[in-house]
């Protein structure tokens, strides 16, 4: 149907499905312009939004794609958050270009260590495994004052310092472009690798692995590197969470944390590369919209929120706005 | 040359002997077929011979090498190719993305982040020739589960081809086809590269008497008749053992 013009293109491209460059394009000019014409308090929701969205994009390497359902991501956004500011604040390592990676090393460091431990079981086991490896970060970051600053969180964490006195990401629209720019790279990189012989090996293991073993694949090295390079993303988020929050707290290694991205992938759909970004724009907006007009309310409302999600969107939300999208854009030119 | 050889395995689940002293050898083209009543442990024995179980006890040689403790991908990288009895393919996928799977499985590709799997020119030239011999290149958007459940037993059957194995097991290939897709399976075994080895279970006479030059029969995880087919239909054991479920047959018939 939607695709009877790719078919008619030559045999070297025949098969790719016509992916149009029109939603992407918009997207970007929106996300680019918006915030000039933006108060200062939604400007922070979106860049909050960008940050989720990659975080919630990240999980969907593994869960979406691999099929593994994890509840501990939130130890490697929260590992890496932790490692950069302890890496800025106690140790005086001032140069984002520093600072970073020893925060991405520390989330696949993080991931490298308990993917050995988690991909010995599978289904709900590793479920439950992911989940405790996190909360078992979240205690030892409460209780290691010394290093963490405890319960409270580790607070004190300035704007990345990239260096140059032209890129100063002190207020709040420049820091949002430089989120802008890490969330578009990473996001041309989630989308190659999402197309790549790789990752549809992942979506092979995540319908059948048998089969993808029977074909050569070595089933558990896909998960483990996927694991990773998982985990290294949400470390980008984490890193970017940190230095917009210039704080980071316990809770965002454990169970709190894991779960809201995990719902965020899930409204959104785990089917599409972009779904769980859009579910996490969801769930941030509405979280923020509540906190303003029913602060203690929030946990009620994001109940409800998913049961409606999951009830009447089965397979996320993205799915059915790409159909309804469709509708709309083949009724109005081409045939059927 | 040798293609595989067992000996002497041994196989049980919880006091069941599922596999029990079984050796035997296939040679580059051979069509060695294996039959044997429901629970005979023909399963079992494909598990054992491909990799997805261990024998308690006997080894396992792939081209005269012993790979008893080799697991299943690395078996499939020194040439051995298996399909499925029950369809066992990617059902959320497409075609295209199925047999492109199976393309990259045994090249380094497989391992390549960031180049489009469809940008593999060779490989998607590959895709259109195995995909057009099945006449399945028109539908290489549809996902699996669009497509009929004949073009999906072909498919599985291809998707082993596309690694060029040199020993295919073949899991019963016409389980569940009509005679008319039947006939179009057996022509598609008929017509295998003669130097490929290949081992089938099934059920069908027609197709076991037809492609096989050797047959096992197994009964109660045991071999207990091997030879030619002439051979096979003129053992009394065997005639003995399919009486009996011919009986069970039509017992089952009349529920």
């Amino acid at each position: 149907m939607s695709s009877s013009t790719s078919l008619q293109t030559q045999k070297p491209l025949a098969g790719t499905r016509s992916a149009s460059a029109a939603p992407y394009v918009i997207a970007a000019a929106l996300l680019l312009v918006f915030p000039l014409v933006l108060p200062s308090y939604y400007l922070s929701v979106l860049t909050m939004i960008l940050i989720f969205g990659l975080f919630a994009m990240s999980l969907n390497i593994i869960f979406g794609h691999t099929g593994l359902n994890s509840l501990g991501h939130g130890a490697f956004f929260g590992m890496a958050g932790y490692i950069t500011g302890i890496a800025i604040v106690t140790y005086g390592i001032r140069s984002f270009w520093t600072s970073a990676p020893l925060g991405i090393l520390g989330a696949a460091i993080t991931a490298a260590v308990f993917g050995i431990i988690a991909l010995r079981v599978s289904g709900v086991y590793f479920l439950l495994v992911t989940f405790a490896l996190g909360q078992l970060l979240w205690s030892i970051a409460e209780k290691w004052y010394s290093v963490t600053m405890g319960r409270s969180g580790f607070v004190g964490i300035p704007a990345p310092d990239l260096g140059l006195s032209l890129l100063n990401l002190g207020s709040p629209l420049r820091y949002y472009y430089f989120v802008f720019v890490v969330f578009a790279i990473c996001y041309y990189l989630m989308s190659r690798l999402h197309e790549s012989p790789f990752g549809n090996a992942l979506l092979g293991i995540r319908e059948r692995e048998s089969r993808m073993r029977a074909l050569g694949y070595n089933v558990w090295l896909y998960k483990y590197i996927a694991y990773i390079v998982a985990g290294m993303f949400a470390g980008v988020s984490g890193i970017l969470y940190a230095h917009f929050n210039g704080s980071i707290a316990p809770s965002h290694l454990g169970f709190a944390t894991s779960a809201l991205v995990m719902l965020m992938v899930i409204l959104g759909g785990a089917g599409t590369l972009w779904g769980p970004a859009l579910g996490a724009a969801l769930i941030v907006l509405i979280q923020s919209l509540a906190s303003l007009v029913v602060p203690a309310r929030w946990p009620m409302i994001l109940g409800i929120l998913f049961v409606i999600g999951v009830m009447g969107f089965r397979g996320g939300i993205g799915p059915h706005v790409i159909k309804t999208a469709r509708r709309m854009f083949s009724s109005g030119s081409n045939q059927s | 040359m040798e293609a595989i050889r067992v000996e002497r395995l041994f196989k049980s689940f919880g006091g069941v002997r599922a596999t029990h002293d079984v050796s035997f050898r296939v040679d580059a083209g051979g069509r060695l077929v294996i039959i044997g009543p429901n629970g005979a442990g023909k399963s079992t024995l494909f598990n054992l011979l491909n990799g997805q179980l261990m024998p308690d006890s006997g080894k396992v040689f792939l081209f005269g090498e012993d790979v008893t403790h080799l697991p299943l991908h690395k078996r499939a990288h020194m040439g051995m190719a298996r399909s499925f009895q029950l369809t066992s393919l990617f059902p959320e996928l497409s075609v295209l993305q199925n047999m492109m799977l199976a393309l990259h499985g045994l090249r380094r590709s497989r391992f390549n982040p960031l180049r489009a799997t469809l940008s593999y020119g060779s490989l998607l030239d590959k895709a259109e020739e195995l995909l057009s011999l099945l006449d399945l290149w028109s539908k290489r958007e549809d996902q699996i589960r669009m497509i009929s459940y004949g073009e999906q037993r072909k498919l599985e059957i291809a998707l082993c081809l596309a690694s060029n194995p040199r020993l295919l097991l073949l899991d019963e290939p016409s389980a569940g086809l009509t005679s008319g897709e039947r006939t179009g399976v057996m022509e598609m075994i008929r017509n295998l590269p003669a130097h490929i080895a290949v081992i089938i279970v099934d059920h069908d006479m027609d197709l076991v008497f037809g492609l096989a030059n050797r047959i096992i029969v197994l009964h109660y995880g045991q071999i207990i008749a091997e030879g030619t087919p002439d051979e096979i239909q003129a053992d009394p054991k065997v005639k003995e053992v399919y009486m009996g479920i011919e009986e069970e047959r039509r017992h089952a018939g009349a529920h």
